[in-house]
């Protein structure tokens, strides 16, 4: 029987929504064509998350465990998918879009001389290969893309398709791996810089955006209020991580995270391109700009020209009223 | 003295406005541009070899008219330039370019190979660790910072929950974000010595490896789903943000 294998990211013991999303596609994809659905978890202790795997279906759970998983090391990492290739013999890879995986996607497929499809916003699976659509020029426009052979190594964008729980008694199988430190090639000096946002911005289903119009520590101040309050995820724009007004881990558009939340707002954006990029498959778009012009107002699905400074207490105080009434 | 190439590509201008007809992309103004990522990984290198000396060679892949964007990493301040001509109008995908890149630096020394990290157009990002993989190279991607220290390079790298300091020996390849610097324009004098500038060209034809070939197939191109006009509110600031509020309640159940 064929076989289709998702690489499952765990963050901070946390298995990370997005691989769910991909998992739940192979699942689909599995059952129309008669086929496995596989996943592999590579972690300190990778053990620990198969409980959280369980409810997501997949035939067999594949676990691979090394103290160097604790951090995301590229030679080790390679050396792990390629057994866990060679041991299960998948037609496709599929992965959710990390910084992670796009570390690592090119190499894999170089190294297995197979093809990648980078970034998918949707992809199909039939017995000759995969195919699919991803955003190109800017996420201005959609190209249609097809790769044959196997395996095949996938990425998917975050908010691409839903986690869904379904019935089944994983397998669970541990793949043994071991590393020899003298082949490492880098070193991992530190960890400059930590998010400390206990909501992760690429999974978060409300995303609050701050851009150039959020000017001192009273804007920033307003921005956290109002995440607290819609327990959202805080990003930010280009020239609000470049400030270092906020955390380059914060940056949402072509050069940074993707988000695809249920609720995006936008305030003192004014909706560049390679912004727009970033979040432009939001379910539904709110923008706060005293800039009538600006270009966020043409994607957004609630436009409030107004000054953030003054248009952000009320609201805040509203979005209170209505959660405690 | 330090030797780094770095791999420029030429890229249609994502700003300009652009259409699709019968599956293909027409670009009206047809401007092509050097890729933003590689100007970054270009102006790094320049940056690093001039505070510790050495050299910098700039390397394109793509066809005849793509000659302009090499000329363009000469004017900024690369030292010399090769050109490895690929045939006009026929869409190759990453491994093709990296299996290309990949015979021509067999047999060459270096210490660093830059890329960006991944290419403006399509934004695949694939290349790069293509290249590492098929060289054999140590790698690190999306670098935002970058320090030489006894050959080595300090590889500061943006991951997904944060910044990792990644020691890369040489040789090996680092590929660049655009957040690391503000890549600088040619001035007047550097176009003028761009054009004294060594360019060897390469006929992509006469390279020769297992890896250079497509395997992926570029279907098509399609309009994204068009979101649903919005609408636009505009008066008394705290009206507003009632107003607003109570629709994200009321009409969209997001509360």
């Amino acid at each position: 029987m064929s076989t289709l294998l998702t690489y499952i990211a765990v963050h901070d013991g946390k298995i990370k929504r997005s691989s769910l999303e991909v998992l739940s596609r192979c699942n689909e994809l599995a059952a129309e064509l008669g086929w496995e659905s596989v996943a592999l978890v590579l972690q300190p202790d990778a053990t620990k998350a198969i409980e959280g795997l369980k409810p997501y279906g997949p035939a067999k759970i594949y676990t691979m465990s090394h103290p160097h998983f604790h951090q995301h090391l590229t030679t080790p990492l390679l050396r792990a998918i390629g057994h866990a290739v060679k041991e299960i013999q998948p037609r496709v890879v599929a992965f959710a879009s990390t910084e992670g995986s796009k570390d690592l996607l090119g190499a894999l497929s170089a190294a297995h001389g197979s093809a990648a499809l980078p970034d998918m916003s949707e992809f199909s699976i039939d017995t000759e290969g995969v195919s699919g659509k991803r955003p190109v020029m800017a996420a201005k426009i959609l190209s249609s893309v097809r790769a044959d052979g196997s395996p095949v190594f996938v990425s998917v964008r975050s908010g691409s398709y839903n986690p869904e729980e379904r019935e089944g008694e994983a397998a669970v199988q541990e793949l043994s791996f071991s590393f020899n430190d003298a082949d490492l090639r880098t070193t991992l000096r530190e960890i400059v810089t930590a998010t400390s946002d206990k909501i992760d911005l690429s999974e978060a289903e409300t995303v609050i955006a701050a851009g150039r119009g959020v000017k001192d520590e009273e804007g920033r101040a307003l921005i956290r209020e109002l995440a607290d309050v819609l327990q959202a995820g805080v990003g930010a724009s280009r020239a609000l991580t470049e400030a270092g007004i906020y955390d380059p881990s914060l940056q949402i558009g072509q050069t940074g995270k993707v988000v695809s939340p249920q609720l995006y707002i936008g305030v003192g954006i004014s909706g560049a391109i390679q912004h727009v990029a970033g979040m432009s498959n939001s379910k539904v778009i709110v923008a706060i700009n005293k800039d009538p012009d600006a270009p966020i107002f043409e994607i957004a699905d609630y436009g409030i020209v107004g000054d953030l400074y003054k248009v952000l207490p009320p609201f805040i105080d509203e979005i209170r009223r209505i959660k405690s009434a | 003295m330090i030797h780094f190439y770095v791999c420029l590509k030429q890229v249609p201008d994502v700003y300009a406005p652009l259409q699709i007809k019968d599956g293909e992309l027409i670009q009206d103004s047809g401007r092509m541009v050097l890729n933003a990522y590689d100007a970054s990984a270009l102006e790094e290198a320049l940056v690093l070899t001039e505070k510790h000396g050495g050299k910098v060679t700039a390397v394109l892949a793509g066809p005849e008219k793509a000659k302009e964007t090499l000329r363009k990493g000469l004017a900024m301040g690369a030292d010399e330039g090769v050109h490895i001509v690929t045939e006009e109008g026929s869409a190759y995908d990453s491994l093709y370019y990296a299996g290309l890149l990949a015979a021509f630096f067999r047999d060459k020394e270096y210490h660093f190979i830059s890329c960006g990290k991944q290419s403006q157009d399509t934004d695949a990002g694939l290349t790069g660790s293509m290249l590492a993989q098929l060289l054999e190279l140590p790698y690190a991607t999306n670098a935002v910072g970058l320090t030489l220290e006894d050959n080595r390079l300090l590889v500061k790298r943006q991951g997904d929950h944060g910044q990792e300091m990644i020691e890369l020996p040489s040789p090996g390849l680092v590929t660049c974000s655009n957040d690391m610097n503000e890549p600088r324009i040619p001035s007047l004098k550097g176009i003028m010595q761009s054009k004294k500038k060594p360019v060897e060209t390469i006929q992509a034809s006469s390279l020769t490896g297992d890896g250079i070939r497509s395997v992926t197939t570029l279907l098509g191109y399609e309009e994204k789903p068009k979101r649903e006009p919005g609408q636009k509110f505009e008066g008394d600031p705290e009206e507003l943000a009632i107003t607003i509020a109570g629709l994200l309640d009321s009409k969209e159940n997001l509360m």
